[in-house]
């Protein structure tokens, strides 16, 4: 069956939050009803995307803008495909299915998510798989993959979960980190793994300079690389881009201000 | 019924409901991985007095291993859960966790047993944990680098104690026999023979005269005893082997019983096998009774 498409009829003037979009809350409504959901400033669904009849289990949203945010929030299963651009909080706390952007994503893209996939054709904003204010953690599972660049502060305080990054990442890549594993195939921008607590940096080059907080313990062969790297094989259609894994890498442990029971590795 | 001469009798194997799991350990070749198989699979001919019944399934290849490397796959019997949980632990701590190079992971999927679950509290607070592909591994700091095991494997409902006795005319004749039985019973998956060889030479009975022991010598298949108990031998039987098997499913220790019976046979009357049988306790005490002729005749 065809998946349910919403071709955007014009980018809107203002941010509009499609949370409502999802294939669970979709689930059992016809094309009239879809149409009919209030989102914001007395607009409705059909006032902004031309709606197209198929299965709800499966969007896709045509047109895509920088100006629609929330787009697969809090979604639990089924697939979202986005051609083009979203905004702000793209897949926040995703807790099943995926979540698929074939532009850019802006900022909060996956914070807080439980399970489920994520994947930005392009480039990510600030804070993606990281914490909104106020929240202890951040991505708490799934997998992110951003083909593209990432902005500062990707992945902070992260619990669990793999965020892919093809491109570069900015600042503060991983601060604050919990747990789990970022992998930067480009460059790493300043101060990556700030304040680690726990959790692996995978870094495909040695980034601009290291916190002072971390230290070197040599070179290593690490065999949960290459779990890892056979786990991205096994869906090489969504992951050749961050492949291969190196066995090899430079292992330096910190943040020692916080225990030192992180570590950034770094291909040898 | 008669195979090449020797007579199988109308008897059964009576095997009992065990709890089994499979765990898979690599290293950086072969040889280490045997070394650290060896190990875990070490004083596990029994539950009687071991705690567990261990053995080597197979040899795997590096493309059939979670890591890429050679390994082995290594089935455990255990009369409960508890026991068995309890054994897994001890053994991988002891054996596989000290073995250099190696590595661990789950080889079934069922109800959860820990692996390294508990044994991560070696790496004193610097073991981390990676969740890959939805499951839990644990990386343990040790000397030559790190220990990767996966955090649980998998227990299932199993089948242990089936067996068949190898009646002959002599000790090497019935040794010959069983190498041959045990050769053909390797190549199957799914079953162990935990004895020394994969043979046994000190059947058991239930009991005895002494009453701190729970099973003593199975005496009605003892050659010297013939004349002083009620045996089961004739005068020209010499030597008796058993072949005790393990299986995952009572499909796989049947399979494996027809396999080594067949080879057994296939030796035959002119290389001094006289009679195959099996031991029971009468049916009493096994959930599972495994009929030779039942085994033998099946798909034939």
């Amino acid at each position: 069956m065809e998946p349910l498409t919403l071709r955007l009829r014009s980018s809107p003037a203002r941010s509009v939050d499609l949370s409502a979009l999802t294939p669970e809350r979709l689930d059992g409504m016809g094309t009239a009803q879809i149409g009919a959901l209030p989102l914001r400033d007395g607009l409705c669904v059909a006032d902004l995307f031309e709606i197209g009849a198929g299965d709800t289990r499966h969007l896709v949203i045509r047109n895509g803008s920088d100006r629609l945010t929330h787009i697969g929030a809090g979604m639990r299963s089924g697939t979202i495909g986005v051609e083009g651009d979203c905004g702000a909080y793209a897949g926040l706390d995703l807790d099943g299915g995926h979540l698929n952007v074939t532009g850019n994503a802006g900022s909060f893209a996956g914070c807080g998510m439980k399970a489920g996939m994520i994947r930005i054709g392009g480039n990510a904003g600030d804070f993606c798989g990281g914490a909104l204010d106020g929240n202890r953690q951040g991505m708490r599972g799934g997998i992110i993959a951003i083909h593209g660049h990432a902005g500062d502060r990707a992945g902070e305080r992260m619990r669990r979960g793999l965020l892919l990054i093809g491109g570069n990442a900015g600042a503060y890549c991983g601060a604050n980190m919990l747990a789990g594993t970022i992998f930067v195939a480009g460059k790493a921008g300043t101060m990556p793994g700030f304040s680690l607590k726990r959790g692996t940096l995978l870094l495909a080059r040695m980034p601009e300079n290291l916190p002072a907080t971390f230290q070197d313990s040599g070179e290593h062969s690490l065999l949960f690389l290459t779990l890892l790297e056979k786990q991205l094989q096994r869906d090489r259609g969504s992951f050749a881009r961050f492949l291969p894994l190196n066995q090899k890498v430079r292992r330096y442990c910190g943040d020692l201000a916080w225990g030192g029971t992180g570590e950034i590795l770094i291909f040898c | 019924m008669i195979l090449n001469g020797v007579v199988i009798d109308d008897t059964f194997a009576e095997a009992f409901g065990m709890r089994a799991t499979r765990i898979l350990i690599t290293a950086l070749n072969l040889k280490w991985a045997w070394h650290a198989a060896r190990a875990v699979t070490g004083f596990a001919t029994s539950v009687i007095g071991c705690g567990c019944e261990a053995g080597i399934e197979r040899e795997l290849s590096a493309e059939e291993t979670p890591d890429g490397r050679p390994g082995l796959s290594v089935l455990l019997f255990a009369v409960s859960g508890k026991e068995l949980a309890k054994q897994v632990e001890q053994r991988v701590g002891q054996c596989v966790l000290t073995a250099p190079g190696s590595a661990v992971f789950a080889g079934l999927d069922g109800e959860a047993v820990n692996l390294g679950r508990n044994l991560r509290f070696f790496g004193d607070g610097y073991q981390m944990s990676k969740v890959i592909g939805g499951k839990r591994y644990w990386r343990i700091p040790v000397m030559d680098g790190e220990f990767l095991c996966e955090e649980t494997t998998g227990m299932i409902k199993a089948v242990g104690g089936g067996n068949f006795l190898v009646l002959a005319r002599g000790q090497s004749e019935a040794l010959a026999a069983c190498e041959a039985a045990v050769e053909a019973m390797s190549k199957l998956r799914g079953v162990i023979m935990p004895f020394p060889g994969g043979v046994v030479r000190s059947g058991s009975k239930v009991g005895s005269k002494y009453k701190a022991l729970p099973a003593s010598t199975n005496d009605a298949f003892c050659p010297t005893l013939r004349g002083a108990v009620k045996s089961e031998l004739s005068p020209d039987v010499g030597a008796v082997l058993e072949i005790v098997i393990d299986g995952l499913m009572e499909i796989d220790v049947r399979n494996a019983m027809r396999a080594g019976i067949d080879a057994v046979c296939k030796i035959g009357a002119a290389g001094g096998i006289l009679r195959v049988s099996a031991g029971n306790y009468g049916g009493k005490l096994g959930q599972y009774h495994i009929e030779l002729h039942d085994v033998m005749l099946w798909n034939r």
